[in-house]
């Protein structure tokens, strides 16, 4: 008796690891995530899906004006069924839409991955008459089916010029 | 020194075990839905717990 209820505390146990190990597997695992990768100024960022669950924008690092961010967006269906959706990529800014910049279908197979590039060029986004001293946040909207993401595109102002200080004349 | 053989399996079974566990929570546990990091906590918590039985079940 005593040893049938000390193999069931260990078969509870393995029961235990195995429901941790299927949660991790079902919910940590399959499903379909995104990633984007965001290159500006030779420097690399990475926003991977996890960050989209605080259902804030992100808020991305600058990119210098009259310079292009190269945009990379990856798709990744971890799933035994395909996957398809219209992807469509606009830049917005206080609520108006400054330019669409991708419309595109993508399928992808069971266990697979797509990835979708595209450039942002700064000179086509700022507004002729923008001060040099100012910067622009511009909101990148990635729409994948009903999903959205929202990423927040920071225009750096222009460095000050160097003051040149003229010598005083000689006394 | 006398060290029976089971014992030794289960040391490295358990760390197996925890080795696993660790791996797939630093991997996984960051696209786990609120759900699931609540779940895989509590049979986490009840997986020692049943292991704490079983060991002071063999006279550990």
């Amino acid at each position: 008796m005593t040893i049938k209820r000390r193999n069931l505390y260990l078969y509870l146990t393995l029961i235990c690891f195995f429901g941790v190990i299927a949660i991790f597997i079902v919910d940590g695992y399959m499903g379909i995530y995104d990633t984007v990768y965001i290159t500006a100024g030779e420097r690399e960022q990475k926003i991977e899906s996890d960050v989209w669950q605080r259902n804030d924008p992100y808020r991305s690092s600058g990119i210098a004006r009259g310079e292009k961010a190269f945009i990379r967006y990856e798709v990744d269906n971890r799933r035994f069924s395909g996957y398809e959706a219209d992807i469509d990529v606009s830049v917005w800014r206080m609520q108006n839409k400054v330019s669409d910049v991708l419309s595109q279908h993508i399928a992808i197979g069971s266990f697979n991955k797509v990835q979708i590039e595209w450039v942002i060029d700064t000179a086509e986004l700022l507004p002729p008459d923008a001060p040099p001293e100012q910067g622009f946040d511009y909101t990148l909207t990635i729409k994948r089916g009903e999903t959205e993401r929202n990423i927040i595109l920071y225009v750096n102002p222009t460095p000050y010029p160097v003051i040149k200080t003229v010598p005083s004349p000689p006394r | 020194m006398n060290i029976r053989l089971e014992y030794v399996l289960f040391v490295f079974g358990i760390l197996f075990c925890l080795a696993g566990v660790g791996y797939l929570a630093v991997e996984y546990v960051k696209n786990l839905s609120e759900a699931g990091k609540l779940v895989s906590l509590l049979l986490t918590v009840a997986m020692f717990a049943f292991l704490s039985k079983y060991f002071e079940g063999i006279g550990w």
